[in-house]
């Protein structure tokens, strides 16, 4: 029940929209995405969207119109496989896991990395390995007449020093401290709000 | 030969006309500029910028300057000449002036369309282009053009909707036409549907009559089961060789009885029917198949596989079966060709996701025309082929071979819209309580009456998603089909279950027009539907004079933009026919046979067979055939001893225009 | 005949799946391939985590992988869907002009590194299935697997995309069919067998709840089909399948039994090895119905 005239005269909540955010991404990822159709063909396409409320048209359709923030900084984007299904099955031939994954590594810069990959990256950066080995498997290892430490970057400290060269020149950690000390999250546009 | 043209020997007087082309060429280049620097020129008498040059007032000045100035040379510095050079020739020719003595320099494709962003440059490649062509309008002689009679006959390749319709409107107007068709019977694709969209009309009843008046008419010839086999010769006068392939069924004699195929023991699937119904190897594609005369299908007959039956001879009460019967060359010549080969039906077994060959109940557009077709395989009943039944709930899957860039079919196929709309209503016309589907990215209702129709087809409770389906998957025991797909409007996806799934596909050129576009010399798009000479101005023309285009050849369409296309074709067709005779421009090169050495490189050169060998006493020369020559100047480029010489393309012409532009202002630039 | 690559590791296989290392050692010379280790790899980088976190990155790395394997003279072996579509798209990437390849390139030059561009990238898949052959794996079957009834699992980066892969058609892929018949296996059909097993793009990670929906109805499918166990040509999908059925059972009390096999473990059973030689014993998930098919004393968990 409205009480007197203050709810009717709430204030709307101005969003923002950038204009540019279609061509942003477009000259990012070198991806097109100005001739999505939106016929929702990679929606249905999609192992996630099939047992979630994901659709991957709508991230091509945010974009579009141009809510960059709620995008970039969206639970959507994290939702992706990269089964590549999408792709194979675009009239327009966009490859769809490409602008996900260009929107992703633009969303390191506002903080929308999850939580979870902190972890992955850090292992990658201290041990070469995404998936580093430990004592359980270095048992396994043995057991199974294997050298106890595979001949990877485990085995050899100057290839180490490489990828940490590399990966430091590459401005991995840069990304990652970025990613770290901002951590925002923003619900979709949809969802009620008042433009 | 009168006063003016008798001057051209004299001095040249050189008239400049450098067109603003409205804003296209002005806005660019500083035409006032390019005008001032023309009539700085030497020769040069008299220089001027017009607004647009090709219209009624250009032309007017063109013409008076002539007379007034006394100019026997004109320079119009404009567009391109393949736009308007035959304007400004005929321009010349109404003033008295031969019209081989214009040169257009081009200022706009080739200068103020390319450097838009520098103004400055563009005006000073616009002199070097005008001093050009002036340079060569001083070495410009007078030349005649041939008149060559026409043959007064046409050749119509396809007798589909489009073909007959070409066919009959040259043969009402006097004209003799050769129709060509690759099938046994005439009709096309047309005489495949059930029903036309917006009327809802009966496909093969409003079509007989216009087939029946094809056979019956006294101006046209009907090959059926024939192909063109040789292609040769000009506007005015093509020679072709007509091969007219054995049915093995005499046409006189054969009174399309049908007892033969009653008795004969072979079944095939029947293409006309998109294999869902039957023909034997002595066949008609369908019961009102025009001409009513049938064919022997060698690769099932028993006789011609197996030596052995030989039922229908036995049963033919006509004496019209002759195993014997060999392929038959006609040799004809005509003035112009129409092309109306029609499409193929995309065939979308490769789209694995849609089950299409896999699932029983997922079939084409086309087969649900065969179904509707009351004489069709399934007696006007449109059913599922797993159990015969009428389906309650059907889909219809838009764009399937159309709109999409994975198939390289990136183009629309403009009637799919239409006709999935139009079978959507006749099942509901059918059966009210049926529930249609239509799956569509956008519902294109572009012709007269088709918004109309669409919105009576909503009225009617045809359903509309705005999705692509992903994929379809078979429910193993009752063969229902369970459609993916995202309703865009609603933003949600959903898997719903279809008894039948119709996938409406796109029109595809016919896999046969590659051969036939190297026979003729036309080339085809990136699509592969043959080329018209401009997509606005001259859609029924081809790059080759004398030869049109109607129908699907040309660009996917519908019946009345076939129709439509097609009597535009003729009427192209028939007008250097009724006109008698045809002027072939004067661009053959000669060959001088003083020089000329009988080495024949030149003869290698020529793409259009317009070389040829001959001798002259002891001597062996090369002779130009003028009717063949398209005056490319690839000979006149090849010829070691400089013996071949372009007419408007001379030696000294071109080396003048090269001196010009490369004279010391240039250099210094 | 003699085939000779530079084995690449990637981190699953060495960290998590040993069995498969060992597999992959003892059978792959047997049959003609022989494999020289491409010491000092790294991660390819995962694909899915790091191409997401930072492409030049991801770039950069994988990059260094090729240079090791440019350095041997030999062209690139895994046994892994995610470090194929990582390697062959790095080496794609670097053979086209670009901003990013020429900070890469920067990159390898101030550790020394140059890639020339002369290494392929090859998955297991693709040399059994075109190089070696069905044929000649058969003559290597000593015990074959009859009766055993297997679910194929080809995974996603193995076809898609189509035009960067071309191998097989994504929608109805045959080689790793023909490769299980070749061991004397029965490959069952079930119900989407070209899903993806919901692992990749950071998902098993980042979202884990929506991973496991996605393995849930792949093995409820398999399941359906009543087939003995899975086999597949990806480690992480290995991982998906084996550890995934226990968090199943942990997290939202699933239960399945559906042992998971590589291929190159199924191929060892065939050509002799045991259970344990194979690794397959230190998986989470192996029963006594496949043992005892396999023929009894195979070894039980």
């Amino acid at each position: 029940m409205a009480t007197a005239k203050t709810d009717l005269e709430a204030p709307r909540k101005i969003v923002s929209r950038r204009n540019d955010f279609a061509n942003e991404v477009t000259k990012a990822g070198g991806v097109n995405i100005n001739k999505c159709l939106q016929c929702g063909r990679c929606t249905a396409s999609c192992p996630s969207g099939k047992h979630t409320a994901y659709r991957t048209r709508m991230i091509i359709r945010r974009a579009m119109a141009g809510f960059r923030e709620e995008v970039l900084a969206g639970d959507d984007i994290w939702l992706c496989t990269t089964c590549y299904t999408c792709y194979e099955r675009c009239p327009r031939g966009i490859d769809v896991v490409k602008v996900i994954q260009t929107l992703r590594n633009m969303s390191m810069r506002v903080g929308g990395m999850l939580p979870a990959h902190r972890a992955v990256a850090l292992n990658l950066y201290k041990t070469g390995h995404a998936v580093p080995i430990d004592p359980d498997n270095k048992d396994k290892r043995l057991k199974l007449g294997l050298p106890e430490v595979p001949p990877t970057v485990h085995s050899s400290s100057i290839a180490l020093s490489e990828v940490h060269e590399l990966l430091e020149q590459a401005g991995f950690l840069d990304v990652l401290e970025t990613a770290l000390t901002k951590q925002i999250r923003v619900r979709p546009p949809e969802e009620g709000l008042f433009l | 030969m009168n006063e003016v043209a008798a001057s051209s020997e004299a001095v040249p007087r050189v008239g400049v006309y450098v067109c603003h082309c409205g804003k296209n060429i002005a806005d660019t280049v500083d035409v006032k500029k390019v005008s001032e620097f023309a009539s700085s020129l030497p020769n040069v008498v008299i220089a001027r910028d017009y607004v647009h040059v090709c219209d009624e007032v250009g032309q007017d000045t063109i013409s008076r300057d002539i007379k007034e100035q006394k100019l026997n040379r004109v320079v119009v510095a404009a567009c391109s000449p393949k736009v308007h050079e035959v304007t400004f020739r005929r321009t010349l020719a109404k003033s008295g002036l031969n019209p081989y003595l214009l040169e257009v320099g081009n200022i706009r494709e080739q200068c103020s369309w390319v450097h838009i962003d520098n103004k400055d440059l563009a005006t000073e490649k616009a002199k070097d282009l005008v001093i050009m062509a002036v340079s060569k309008a001083l070495l410009l002689r007078p030349l005649e053009a041939k008149e060559i009679e026409t043959t007064k006959s046409t050749l119509v390749i396809g007798g589909g909707i489009a073909g007959v319709q070409a066919a009959l409107d040259l043969a009402d107007s006097g004209i003799k036409v050769h129709l060509v068709e690759r099938a046994s019977n005439i009709g096309g694709r047309m005489a495949q549907w059930g029903k036309v969209f917006p009327t809802m009309d009966c496909a093969a009843c409003i079509l007989m009559p216009k087939l029946v008046n094809v056979v019956q008419h006294p101006n046209i010839t009907l090959y059926t089961h024939s192909e063109v086999k040789d292609f040769s010769g000009s506007l005015g006068n093509f020679k072709v060789k007509i091969v007219r392939k054995p049915k093995y069924v005499d046409e006189e004699k054969c009174t399309g009885c049908g007892t033969c195929a009653q008795k004969c023991p072979v079944k095939v699937p029947n293409e006309f029917d998109f294999g869902l119904g039957q023909r034997k190897a002595i066949y008609i594609p369908s019961p009102n198949a025009i001409p009513q005369k049938y064919t022997i299908d060698t690769d099932h007959c028993l006789y011609f596989t197996k030596g052995v039956c030989k039922v229908c001879q036995k049963f033919c009460t006509s004496g019209a079966i002759n195993y014997e019967q060999q392929p038959q060359t006609v040799d004809i010549q005509v003035g112009t060709v129409v092309v109306a080969t029609g499409y193929d039906p995309f065939d979308p077994s490769g789209i694995l996701e849609y089950g299409f060959g896999k699932y029983d109940n997922v079939i084409t557009g086309p087969m649900v025309e065969r179904m509707a077709d009351a004489m069709g395989p399934t007696g006007g009943k449109i059913i599922r082929l797993s159990d015969k039944k009428p389906p309650k709930k059907v889909a219809f899957l838009q764009c399937v071979g159309s709109r999409d860039e994975k198939l390289r079919l990136a183009y629309c196929s403009r009637v799919c819209c239409m006709y999935a709309l139009k079978d959507a209503m006749m099942l509901k016309e059918e059966d009210p309580s049926i529930e249609a589907t239509i799956f569509y990215i956008d519902i294109r209702a572009f012709g007269k009456g088709y918004e109309e129709f669409y919105v009576r087809g909503q009225e009617r409770g045809v359903k509309f998603v705005r999705g692509k389906v992903s994929s379809i998957v078979e429910e193993p025991d009752t063969k229902r089909l369970r459609l993916r797909y995202e309703d865009t409007l609603l933003g949600r996806t959903i898997v719903e279950a279809f008894d039948l799934v119709v996938l409406s596909v796109g029109q595809l050129p016919r896999k046969e027009d590659q051969e036939l576009g190297k026979l003729l010399g036309l080339p085809r798009g990136i699509e592969g539907f043959f080329m018209e000479a401009h997509p606005k101005l001259r859609p029924n023309d081809t790059v080759v004079d004398g030869i049109y285009l109607a129908g699907s050849a040309q660009y996917p369409k519908d019946i009345t933009d076939a129709v439509a296309q097609a009597s535009g074709a003729a009427s192209r067709a028939a007008i250097s026919l009724q006109v008698g005779k045809v002027q072939i421009e004067p661009v053959a090169p000669t060959v001088d046979e003083n020089y000329c050495g009988g080495c024949g490189i030149c003869v290698g050169t020529c793409t259009f067979n317009a070389l040829k060998f001959d001798k002259q006493g002891e001597k062996r020369v090369v002779r130009v055939d003028e009717s063949l020559c398209k005056g490319c100047g690839s000979c006149v480029a090849a010829c070691p001893l400089s013996a071949i010489k372009a007419p408007q393309f001379t030696d000294q012409q071109i080396a003048a225009q090269v001196k010009a532009l490369l004279r010391p202002e240039t250099l210094r630039r | 005949m003699s085939l000779k690559y530079a084995f690449f590791l990637g981190c699953v296989v060495p960290n998590r799946y040993p069995g498969i290392e060992a597999a992959s050692r003892k059978v792959l010379p047997r049959i003609g391939v022989q494999l020289e280790d491409l010491t000092g790899a790294s991660c390819c980088p995962a694909p899915g985590v790091i191409g997401s976190l930072s492409r030049d990155s991801w770039l950069t790395l994988a990059s260094r992988n090729l240079c090791l394997a440019e350095r041997l003279g030999l062209d690139v072996l895994t046994v892994c869907n995610g470090c194929f579509a990582t390697l062959s798209d790095a080496n794609s990437e670097l053979k086209e002009s670009s901003e990013r390849r020429d900070r890469v390139t920067n990159l390898l030059h101030g550790i020394g590194l140059n890639y020339i561009g002369r290494v392929k990238v090859k998955h297991i898949a693709e040399v059994l299935g075109k190089e070696v052959g069905s044929k000649k794996i058969q003559e290597h079957v000593t015990k074959p697997l009859s009766n055993i009834r297997i679910a194929v699992h080809y995974g996603c980066h193995l076809v898609k995309p189509r035009v960067s892969r071309n191998f097989d058609n994504p929608e109805n892929p045959t080689i790793l069919d023909e490769l299980v018949k070749a061991l004397g296996a029965e490959s069952v059909d079930y119900e989407e067998k070209m899903a993806c097993c919901g692992a990749g793009g950071g998902v098993r990670s980042g979202v884990p709840d929506v991973s496991l929906r996605m393995l849930n109805e792949k093995l409820a499918n398999i399941q359906n089909a009543k087939a003995d166990c899975v086999v597949d040509v990806c480690p992480f999908c290995h991982l998906q399948f084996d550890k995934g059925q226990v968090e199943l059972k942990q997290g939202y009390d699933i239960s399945y039994s559906i042992p998971i096999l590589h291929y190159l473990q199924a191929l060892g059973l065939a050509m002799g090895y045991s259970v344990s030689e194979l690794g397959l014993d230190q998986q989470y998930i192996w029963n006594q119905a496949i043992a005892n098919k396999l023929g009894g004393g195979n070894g039980t968990k």
